[in-house]
């Protein structure tokens, strides 16, 4: 019976969705109504013909994420630094002490090869991250993508070398200033529009403002990307160290 | 886009989703989500949405997968 209903209501949603997906546009189809809109109105051929003299970034979705949907990737930020928030309420950083002993065996068991190859490694994952977080204005990539690549080469460190020895390394009063940085600095971003007399965020977009040139919106994409990029490496550390820290018991 | 390519990343998608699903290893479902996200990555780029499919492959393929191991290690390897 209960095997059933499941099974209807599964068929149910099934539909539905197959109908959704039926009246999605098809890829890059020039024609479809959702991507044109109403005449003279629709978003994408704004997006894609004025996007790079509005916004200053050489790519489009880069753009649309930061300038134009600005709003959205506000909370998307704030999202994953509530993410951190909860996975620290559950393991709570500084409920006990730690015996270092416990910690003091790194996973990897001591293996020159591991040892070399990470050690040889790290620096140029740390590039590519930056390069990653970087190029995002003129290429796929951005702030997101690059702070987890990075947040990847301090867990693959964590990993080879140990608890105690990261945790000398990256302390927590050190980290615990980092973890906020990107919602703070896209909020600070969005409340110079206020002090400035326009809406929130609006200092980001020069068509609307006209208080500043493309060179300002450019360096602002510049440094909201940065802080997006360092906020999102710091909180995946954080969280990966929190779960180190917890023992099998 | 290849359309072939395109076929068979989606059947291993979906082969790949019924699996993780039913295993009951955990330590080979996460890894298996691992493939998945690798694949699902393949997808994104193949949707011409290079953006996303960074993200798919740095997040998806490489940190979950990390999270969900350290998890394993700290509690049972096996599903009850």
């Amino acid at each position: 019976m209960r095997k059933v209903v499941v099974l209807c209501s599964l068929l149910i949603c099934y539909v539905l969705l197959l109908f959704a997906v039926v009246n999605m546009p098809s890829m890059g189809d020039p024609d479809s109504i959702t991507i044109k809109g109403p005449p003279g109105r629709g978003a994408v051929p704004r997006y894609l013909e004025k996007g790079a003299e509005e916004c200053g970034g050489e790519n489009i979705i880069t753009d649309i994420i930061l300038n134009y949907r600005g709003y959205d990737t506000n909370g998307e930020v704030t999202v994953i630094f509530t993410a951190l928030i909860g996975v620290l309420a559950v393991l709570n950083r500084e409920r006990k002490k730690i015996s270092f002993s416990d910690m003091e065996q790194s996973p990897v068991k001591h293996s020159v090869i591991v040892y070399t190859i990470v050690r040889i490694l790290l620096p140029f994952i740390f590039i590519f991250s930056l390069y990653v977080i970087l190029f995002g204005e003129v290429g796929p990539g951005g702030g997101f993508q690059g702070g987890t690549i990075a947040a990847a080469a301090a867990i693959i460190f964590i990993l080879v070398f140990g608890y105690s020895y990261s945790i000398g390394k990256f302390p927590t009063s050190w980290r615990i200033n980092f973890e906020g940085i990107a919602p703070l600095t896209f909020i600070a971003m969005g409340l110079i529009g206020l002090f400035l007399g326009k809406n929130y965020l609006t200092f980001m977009f020069p068509q609307f403002s006209h208080t500043t040139n493309l060179t300002i919106a450019r360096s602002m994409l510049m440094i909201i990307e940065i802080a997006i990029g360092v906020g999102g490496a710091f909180i995946f550390t954080s969280i990966f160290f929190a779960m180190q820290r917890e023992d099998r018991s | 886009m290849i359309w072939r390519l395109d076929i068979i990343l989606l059947l291993f998608l979906v082969a790949t989703a019924l699996i993780v699903v039913r295993t009951k290893d955990l330590l080979a479902a996460a890894l298996i989500f691992g493939a998945y996200s690798l694949i699902m990555c393949i997808v994104w780029q193949q949707l011409s949405a290079p953006d996303i499919a960074l993200t798919e492959a740095a997040v998806g393929a490489g940190v979950t997968t990390v999270l969900f191991i350290v998890t394993i290690s700290k509690t049972t390897r096996r599903e009850e």
